[in-house]
């Protein structure tokens, strides 16, 4: 081996990641060549003096307030009670948009608004009106940003304080338990309360007994929160806690009204976020259907795509059976 | 049918999850900072970034492999957060024909230095490309092998190499350059060189 050729692999050497066979010969080399030594000496002392400075730089340092709430904060998430990412500086730097950004979002804004009212009408213009049925319009917009993911989706279907409910449910039945009242085993409130509830197990399951997305099932009961019922499944999706809960509608105006638009097929929305949790949801004729998790939105949102179409099928049936 | 489960083993589940996770990730939180740093410049985004990395890293621990490299594993995590919020229009690419320059412009094997400073070896390291300092970061300082380097920051191993190769090689032109402007290593003067400018070029 010439000096040169040692020379372009010495930091190879250095890092251990030359095969046996040429660190034989970069050693053979080495102990015959004073110069290479020294060479692979300096570079040696330099490395560790790159480390060093890069390490001991005081800019570099941790501020111990931030480790100790870093600690904190991890510990609280990985019991369940804090949502991810509440960071010191919340969304900031993620969201920290320049101004030309400002404006493309804002037209954006104005343009799916402008959109958005224009379906609206279309729809109002288009559905007969019945006797005691509310006009869309004049319905309570859930508040959240699902609009802008799935631009066209009636949001409004989904009423807020039953996704304030569903994700109370969840915090107080799957996270903590501390429900007044003890849940009991679906298949019995299913043939009790609710015949949808009856097989929504299997529903949810697939043939293998596996839940979509390599989630894992944990338990399934029927449960009740500040006085409404719901059908509780509860899985484990990258090691969170996920709530798949049903509650009926009722058989209102609304719920006839909502017939016709779940006749299309489902249609699943990231709805909407309380204390910290991401609802999903979508509904049939009576029955609304929430996932409810702690995961980031698209997460919670995929999995309750893929979990919606057997489910759907399911109630439907079962809806129409009734 | 199905039994219910009480709701407490979910949380002592989440105890034996932080548990392993504080002993596992928790020690390589300091380095995350360092990295963050060097990617984000910028104190608090780098917070950020290492809250979520780790945040991320704790709600996929049961995907780590045991007795792998856990601060490559976290490293990986925290590259991945950081191109999704940088999105690839600010992504670093150094483009290969940039490199061959660089590399035909630093085919004089330097020297290297023994006894500069802490600043002077931080000052020569951050006059360096972005895409070499990254490696000899990740390499020399978070001592990441080439492999994991490669996983982390998502280009072939091939290309890590001769970032590396290419990297070190600037850094010693760099401070051999400051010596030389400061006067030493010629004769009559401190000898701060292992090897003397000539031998340099003995071969």
């Amino acid at each position: 081996m010439q000096c040169r050729e040692f020379r372009e692999i010495a930091d190879s050497y250095l890092g251990d990641e030359l095969i046996v066979e040429t660190n034989h010969e970069v050693i053979a080399h080495l102990e015959q060549c004073a110069g290479c030594r020294r060479e692979l000496a300096a570079r040696r002392e330099l490395r560790r003096q790159v480390r060093e400075a890069f390490i001991k730089a005081p800019e570099n340092q941790m501020r111990p307030e931030f480790a100790e709430r870093l600690s904190t904060h991890l510990h609280d998430y990985a019991l369940g009670k804090r949502a991810p990412f509440t960071s010191s500086s919340g969304w900031r730097s993620s969201v920290r948009l320049s101004r030309t950004s400002w404006l493309a979002l804002a037209a954006c804004l104005l343009l799916a608004a402008g959109f958005g009212l224009m379906v609206i009408r279309q729809r109002m213009l288009e559905r007969p009106r019945q006797p005691g049925t509310p006009e869309v319009a004049g319905r309570q917009p859930t508040p959240n940003n699902a609009s802008g993911l799935n631009p066209g989706i009636p949001v409004s279907i989904v009423k807020t304080e039953l996704a304030r409910d569903a994700a109370g449910d969840h915090r107080d039945c799957a996270v903590h338990f501390r429900l007044a009242e003890k849940p009991i085993d679906l298949e019995v409130a299913g043939r009790k309360y609710d015949p949808v509830y009856v097989n929504l197990t299997k529903a949810v399951l697939s043939e293998q007994g596996e839940v979509p997305l390599g989630a894992e099932f944990v338990e399934a009961h029927s449960c009740v929160f500040q006085g409404r019922r719901f059908a509780h499944i509860i899985m484990r999706y990258h090691g969170r806690l996920v709530s798949f809960l049903v509650t009926e509608i009722g058989d209102s105006n609304e719920a006839r009204a909502n017939a016709a638009l779940a006749s299309q097929g489902v249609q699943v929305i990231a709805c909407s976020q309380f204390d910290g949790y991401q609802v999903s949801c979508f509904q049939t004729a009576r029955h609304a259907i929430f996932v409810v998790s702690d995961l980031p939105e698209g997460d919670n949102l995929a999995l309750a795509r893929a979990l919606a179409p057997s489910v759907f099928a399911h109630i439907t049936r079962a809806e129409n059976a009734a | 049918m199905f039994a219910i489960a009480p709701t407490r083993e979910s949380q002592v589940a989440g105890e034996k999850q932080w548990a392993a996770f504080e002993a596992e990730g928790m020690p390589h939180a300091t380095s995350l900072f360092r990295i963050a740093l060097w990617l984000t410049r910028d104190q608090t985004d780098a917070e950020d970034l290492v809250q979520e990395t780790l945040t991320e890293a704790l709600a996929s621990f049961h995907r780590f492999v045991r007795g792998t490299n856990c601060r490559a594993w976290l490293v990986s995590i925290m590259y991945h957060r950081h191109s999704k919020r940088r999105k690839a229009t600010t992504r670093l690419h150094l483009v290969s024909d940039a490199e061959e320059r660089i590399a035909e412009t630093i085919a004089f094997e330097p020297p290297t230095p023994q006894t500069v400073t802490d600043e002077e070896v931080l000052g020569a390291l951050e006059r360096l490309p972005r895409a070499f300092q990254e490696v000899v970061i990740l390499a020399d300082v978070e001592e990441m092998s080439y492999k994991e380097i490669a996983a982390a920051i998502d280009v072939p191993m091939g290309t890590v190499m001769s970032r590396i190769s290419r990297g070190r090689r600037l850094l010693r032109g760099e401070l051999f350059s400051y010596a030389k402007a400061h006067g030493f290593g010629q004769s009559g003067k401190r000898r701060i060189f292992g090897v003397s400018e000539e031998s340099s070029r003995e071969s």
